[in-house]
């Protein structure tokens, strides 16, 4: 990662308020190719928001966000994708009445040109469909039939799958590991070093600190709508971590720990 | 803490058991998509056979005829409605779209002199533009559809009044071209040649269907794809042919309404249109946020709905030889809705196939048709037919949950 360059992804002051709610107050965060940041934070400080944010589903009441130094107006999902940036949401995006297959490609299907009646290339979204949920390890029975016969945890993966479909350079991820089994997590987690390793920028939602502390290497804390700390990987504890986000440390050790570099602690 | 939780109960559980339980909701998930046909086929089989045997005229190719006959408008109206319900949306002005749509046609061909071509392509254009305002006020304003389509409705049945010459309050199709498009009937030869067509088209799309597979080494088989398809049209249309044959041949409207069927199959089930009207259905937020234009979607399917709804009210215009204030009475429209949804067209949206709008015509065609040979009360009618409906409703809300169940 080469912080020279301008970062892959940028938020800068970003605002947003819902009615009464600030959501958001003049959140800023910069991600650099081949880098997994965690957004942290208690119910309700923002997280979900921001990810929305930045995946063109809400625009923000102030402040810009940049893709590779460039200020961009995300104004709907495809703005972010053309941009190179998908997500996969906290409230899963599943079709239950279609298929493995058709929720993998919705959106974008693969499809005859007009003299073949614009019919959808069935076979050859069926043939990708099995290399990259073989490529990620994901196990389905049957993929031709409805979501609805898939567990929690295949249609969390079939959501993942669908979102690196397209080869993005920025994956957003909210709650990715929540209500997944062992097994099943920890292949998630595998997944996002994966992602890392391929030189995407990923950014994860978690409410699990042990799954931050394994994967993510900077750690960005939330707390009621405001950024209240930033740490990289090792250069801090759980405690501390758990400190910031439930606000039980003062705002100058906040800002001492932000400061904070290397791998000092463990 | 829940989450921890769900941690543990992973290792405590290693493999869940298949309990009967499970099975049966997957049969009955099963039932509630893939084969939602089945129940309805079996409800007609069981018509049929009662009817055939209460009064054996029922399956004279002379009735089977006129009942084929009886069902296109119910049909072709309940075919467009499935593209609303599919969205999980409800258009409650079809009967009054048809109607006055049907005046404005007939008007035009029989008062001013134009030629039908133009007066029908008219028609339909404002049924067109009727569905496409109502989707345009539905969506931009997020007007609840079945208030919107039942305003609509009065509007357009005090429209109706308003177009019908105040003196008779009808415009009359006899001898007109259009009144006579009902009496059309294809000679066999012209039918065979259309089935061929068919069974050609079908053989194009399943051998590059199959093609496809092998190329991306996918499990195909020749037999089950590509033979047994073409084989089994071939056979149902020849013994279809063969029934009208033996009576006046294949009425055109009939011919009509399977062409529209299987067009708008081929367009529900192997284009990105039809693959998107079921995901907003299921899930709009899902599919917005796949990119898919929701609202523009949303608008198409009112229009289309508008458009068969023109088509309806036409046809049906042309059979009783004329446009009264009584085209656009709810008997139309309620038979419509119930035809899409005995044929599987889930209220809840999401659900059905264009093929419902056939099955379920015919289930309640059959039912008012064979009651009618075996002299029963128009109040038994009523009844057989709200009975119908009524399980078929319960049905659809008992197969959804199943369905849903991994929400
Ligand atoms: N569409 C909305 N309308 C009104 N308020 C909203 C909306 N979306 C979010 N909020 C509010 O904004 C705040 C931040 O919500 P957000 O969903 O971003 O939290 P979160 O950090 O993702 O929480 P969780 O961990 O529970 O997912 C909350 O107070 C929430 O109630
Ligand atoms: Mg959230």
């Amino acid at each position: 990662m080469n912080k020279n360059e301008p970062p892959i992804l940028e938020v800068r002051n970003v605002s947003i308020r819902f009615g009464g709610v600030a959501a958001l107050t003049r959140v800023s965060l910069s991600i650099w190719p081949g880098e997994v940041v965690a957004l942290v934070g208690d119910n309700g400080a923002g997280k979900s928001t921001l990810v929305k944010t930045i995946s063109g589903i809400q625009s923000p009441d102030e402040g810009e966000i940049l893709v590779s130094g460039a200020a961009l107006s995300l104004k709907s999902p495809h703005d972010a994708n053309a941009a190179g940036i998908q997500t996969v949401y906290q409230d899963l995006a599943i079709c239950d009445n279609l298929d493995t297959v058709q929720n993998l490609f919705l959106g974008r299907e693969y499809y005859h040109p007009w003299y073949k009646g614009r019919r959808l290339d069935r076979a050859g979204m069926e043939a990708r469909a099995k290399e990259v949920l073989a490529n990620l390890d994901v196990k389905i029975r049957d993929i031709n039939v409805p979501a609805n016969s898939l567990s929690g945890g295949q249609r969390q993966s079939v959501a993942i799958c669908r979102s690196i479909l397209t080869d993005p350079r920025v994956v957003l991820l909210d709650e990715p590991t929540a209500a997944l089994g062992v097994a099943q997590r920890k292949q998630v987690l595998n997944l996002i070093e994966r992602l890392r390793a391929q030189g995407r920028a990923v950014i994860v939602i978690s409410h699990d600190l042990g799954d931050v502390q394994q994967v993510a290497d900077r750690v960005v804390v939330l707390r009621l709508g405001n950024k209240v700390a930033e740490v990289s990987r090792g250069s801090y504890t759980r405690e501390e971590l758990v400190g910031a986000i439930t606000g039980m440390i003062s705002n100058e050790e906040m800002a001492a720990l932000s400061r904070r570099e290397g791998v000092s602690h463990v | 803490m829940s989450k921890q939780l769900s941690a543990f109960t992973t290792f405590a559980n290693p493999a869940p058991q298949e309990t009967p339980k499970m099975k049966l909701d997957a049969v009955l998930g099963a039932l509630a998509t893939r084969y939602r046909m089945l129940p309805v086929l079996l409800a007609l089989v069981l018509i049929w056979a009662y009817f055939a045997w209460a009064n054996p005229l029922f399956l004279s190719p002379r009735n089977l005829s006129n009942l084929s006959l009886q069902i296109v408008t119910t049909g072709i109206v309940a075919l467009g409605l499935m593209f609303v319900l599919v969205i999980g949306e409800i258009d409650l002005s079809v009967a009054a779209t048809g109607a006055v749509s049907a005046a404005i046609t007939a008007g035009m061909a029989v008062n001013q002199g134009f030629d039908t071509v133009t007066a029908v392509a008219v028609g339909l254009l404002i049924g067109a533009a009727i569905g496409c305002v109502q989707g345009l006020v539905i969506t931009y304003f997020r007007a609840p559809a079945f208030i919107v389509t039942l305003g609509t409705s009065l509007i357009l049945q005090g429209i109706l009044l308003d177009l019908l010459p105040a003196s008779s309050n009808l415009i009359s199709l006899v001898g007109q071209p259009l009144g006579k498009v009902a009496t059309i009937y294809l000679p066999g030869l012209v039918s065979v040649a259309l089935l061929a067509v068919v069974i050609a088209l079908g053989l194009v799309f399943s051998l590059q269907s199959y093609a496809a597979k092998k190329r991306n080494a996918l499990p195909a088989s020749f037999l089950w794809s590509v033979v047994a398809p073409a084989v089994s049209l071939a056979i149902v249309g020849t013994v279809v042919i063969a029934v009208f044959s033996s009576y006046r041949g294949v009425p055109l409207l009939v011919a009509f309404l399977l062409g529209l069927l299987g067009f708008f199959a081929y367009v529900t089930t192997q284009t990105r249109f039809g693959v998107y009207l079921y995901a907003i259905g299921a899930n709009a937020e899902a599919a917005r946020r796949a990119g898919i234009s929701v609202k523009f979607l949303r608008v198409t399917a009112f229009t289309l709905t508008g458009i068969f709804a023109a088509l309806g009210g036409m046809i049906a215009a042309g059979r009783v030889l004329g446009v009264s204030p009584d085209s656009a009475d709810t008997t139309l429209l309620l038979e419509a809705i119930a035809a899409a949804v005995i044929g599987g067209v889930s209220l809840f949206g999401g659900r059905g196939s264009v093929w419902a709008a056939l099955t379920g015509a015919l289930v309640i065609g059959s039912v008012s048709n064979g009651m009618l040979l075996i002299n029963a009360s128009t109040q038994t009618r009523l009844e057989v037919q709200g009975a119908i409906l009524t399980l078929a409703v319960i049905l659809d809300a008992y197969l959804s949950r199943k369905a849903n169940r991994g929400r």
